[in-house]
């Protein structure tokens, strides 16, 4: 385990149950200080309530959460950004005022945080709209908004609840590149999605969550080279339906232009391209990585087996 | 401390800057004044239009005089009879004719003065609104006054005697306070009214504004944003105070034109205003102040407990209850300032703010009582926001079903 002075946040057996269901048992994860984290899991696998238990708005029943080395309190609550996933602004509240606010329950003074504001409200495009109230904003402006008051006090850990998620195209590209800039300045960025793509390419490291539970953590790297370079793309003219009954091959997914299979441990992908090219045209043949969702999805499926 | 701030200045902004503010600051106090003085004014309006009366007399003496006394009274713009001529016939069809002249509207109604009125004192009236006290005792009078004339008639005084001996007492009132005598005609009980009207409903009206405030911010899951910053007690203590500021500052704007009217109005001759003096100014922004803190501690608690408005309404009702009821013993407190009922319902810190500061609008009173009602009031005060803060605590980061009032109990012993 890595000394505490790595560690942004650090969670210790961790649990919460509501009345009736537990929604997190025995978690312990250590995010490190620096880079993008990403908390990964399906809708209701206890995310949000982890976060919220970081933030100190739940208080976990069992376990310790430390931030930044320290049990959370007004010290450690001013060095972190907390976007929910559940947007939070003051509907009827002019957007500038808004901001300032937030800033200040942060403990950034008036006049610095009006001379922060501009370039931010220049980048998330709502310079214009810094006048208006906030129920004047459509949703994805109000979101751009949300982020700004996160990020307004300059917290060294940003805490972002499903960031990308209600955003357009063009909005998701401008956050990645927010996202990469702060990475950059050396910020912590825990970041959690169930779109786990979205999330993959973004993130140094990743814990999976399922049910509460860890399933499996690690950088990006480590996780993929567990499970190995066990998947083969393939793309053919002619009938595959024999491909599943191939020696090695455990599964098959048809996604119409091409199949992807996936293999036992150890199998060859050499041998599979030989019994396709025997009886198909094949037009595509490509080893990949497997994808963190495809990982996920045998490590539930695995799990729930089990 | 310096979390609090940001807080305060926040609800007092939002909450001066808003029209609810503007308009109740200039508004209100002509609205109260309005409607304390317009059911005065509607019946004034009524009295101007005449009462159509008829007398039956079967005594056959009586009525000129009655008629006389009556007309009189109109004359000195006392009454505004207008007595219709009885038509001749026997009593018992005059009499049917006369009531389905009431009933048809022809007349509004009619007086049956029977035979040995003047032995048994005894008269009757008719009329399809019976309701109109004022008139009815005015019609009184005015009989008995004819009664009493001719009364004494009969023992020999001279007619022109009658007024001088009969003549009614006028009794002036005057009020005394330690700062001066002023007669006062009815002054004191529409300013007590009036302020006391003010008060409830500023406090009313601004616990409201806290609850309502609590549940924008938790249906806007503002509050999760607030509450990673800072603690659920700076939120609370900062809305109660920042709120609490924006009605301070409209008792202060309207404490002031009452003082420039007093002012004005204590040069003026023979004024009829009542006096304003500066323990009143004092007491009304004071008790106004301990009211909104005891009220809107318990409001933001029930705005922290549920989801909606709507279900706000129910668990509201319980905090407005004992509002309404001081405004129930206005009366009674009002008649007898004095009274060992009005002295023990002026302490009860709930109805302190309106009670107590109504007896120090009527009559000062001692010194002691006014202490022990702060102290009762700062004490609850202090116990209440302490137990409403930690229901707040919990409530506002509760979602789904309406807790029952026993879960509230928990959490504020849990909190």
């Amino acid at each position: 385990m890595p000394a505490v002075t790595d560690a942004a946040i650090r969670l210790l057996g961790v649990r919460k149950a509501y009345s009736g269901h537990v929604a997190v048992e025995a978690l312990s994860l250590d995010i490190p200080r620096g880079g993008a984290f990403g908390l990964l899991g399906p809708n209701g696998a206890g995310k949000t309530t982890t976060l919220r238990m970081v933030m100190n708005i739940l208080r976990p029943d069992q376990g310790t959460i430390e931030i930044l080395g320290a049990p959370s309190g007004q010290e450690t609550r001013d060095r972190v950004g907390y976007m929910p996933e559940e947007r939070g602004l003051y509907p009827r509240m002019v957007l500038e005022e808004q901001l300032l606010f937030f800033a200040a329950l942060k403990g950034v003074p008036r006049a610095e945080a009006a001379r922060r504001l501009p370039p931010w409200l220049e980048r998330m495009g709502l310079t214009s709209w810094r006048h208006n109230k906030l129920n004047e904003l459509s949703k994805g402006m109000q979101q751009k908004a949300q982020f700004i008051a996160t990020v307004l006090h300059d917290p060294e850990v940003l805490i972002l609840d499903e960031p990308l998620s209600g955003l357009d195209p063009v909005g998701v590209n401008l956050m990645r590149d927010v996202f990469v800039d702060l990475r950059r300045q050396g910020k912590t960025l825990v970041l959690s999605s169930h779109q786990m793509e979205t999330v993959e390419r973004l993130c140094d490291s990743i814990a999976l969550i399922n049910r509460g539970r860890l399933v499996l953590e690690g950088t990006v790297a480590e996780v993929k080279s567990r499970h190995g370079k066990n998947t083969v793309v393939l793309a053919y003219e002619g009938d595959g339906a024999f491909l599943g009954a191939l020696p090695g091959v455990l599964e098959v997914s048809d996604f119409g232009r091409y199949v992807e299979v996936r293999m036992a441990d150890g199998a060859d992908a050499q041998a599979i391209l030989k019994a396709a090219s025997e009886r198909l045209r094949v037009t595509r043949f490509e080893v990949v990585e497997p994808s963190l969702h495809d990982i996920f999805v045998e490590r539930v499926t695995a799990e729930a087996a089990a | 401390m310096n979390r609090l701030l940001p807080v305060v200045r926040r609800e007092y902004l939002e909450r001066v800057r808003s029209k609810l503010f503007v308009i109740s600051t200039l508004l209100g106090p002509l609205l109260v004044i309005g409607i304390t003085l317009v059911p005065g004014l509607l019946m004034q309006q009524q009295r101007g239009k005449p009462l159509r009366l008829a007398i039956l007399d079967e005594t056959g003496s009586l009525r000129p005089a009655a008629e006389e006394s009556l007309r009189r009274r109109k004359a000195a713009g006392e009454g505004r009879f207008e007595v219709v001529p009885a038509t001749a016939g026997d009593a018992a069809s005059v009499r049917q004719r006369l009531s389905a002249d009431v009933i048809a509207g022809r007349i509004d109604g009619f007086v049956v003065l029977p035979a040995d009125v003047a032995q048994t004192s005894r008269a009757e009236y008719y009329g399809k609104n019976v309701s109109n006290v004022m008139d009815i005792s005015m019609v009184d009078q005015a009989i008995e006054e004819a009664l009493v004339g001719h009364r004494l008639t009969a023992v020999g005084l001279a007619r022109d005697k009658i007024a001088a001996v009969t003549r009614k007492l006028d009794l002036k009132t005057v009020r005394l306070t330690s700062s001066g005598a002023r007669e006062d005609r009815g002054g004191t009980f529409v300013l007590a009214m009036l302020l006391m009207m003010m008060l409830y409903s500023t406090v009313a009206m601004w616990g409201a504004a806290i609850m309502n405030g609590v549940i924008e911010e938790k249906t806007s899951r503002v509050v999760e944003v607030i509450v990673s910053s800072v603690p659920p007690s700076s939120l609370f203590w900062g809305k109660l105070l920042g709120v609490g500021g924006a009605g301070l500052t409209q008792f202060l704007f309207w404490a002031l034109c009452m003082a420039m009217i007093g002012v004005y109005s204590a040069g003026m001759a023979g004024s009829q205003l009542p006096e304003v003096s500066p323990l009143l100014l004092a007491s009304f922004v004071m008790y106004f102040l301990l009211g909104y803190f005891l009220y809107g501690a318990m409001y933001a608690a029930v705005g922290s407990a549920v989801n909606t408005q709507q279900e706000a309404q129910s668990l509201a009702f319980p905090v407005t209850m004992p509002l309404i009821l001081a405004v129930v013993f206005f009366g009674a407190v009002m008649g007898s300032p004095d009274s060992r009922l009005s002295v023990v319902l002026s302490l009860i810190p709930f109805l302190a703010p309106l009670l107590m500061f109504l007896r120090i609008t009527v009559l000062t009173p001692p010194a002691w009582q006014i202490a022990l009602s702060v102290a009762l009031m700062l004490a609850s005060i202090a116990l209440l926001t302490w137990l409403a803060a930690r229901v707040y605590r919990v409530g506002i980061l509760m979602y789904g079903k309406r807790p029952t009032f026993p879960e509230i109990v928990r959490w504020a012993r849990e909190g």
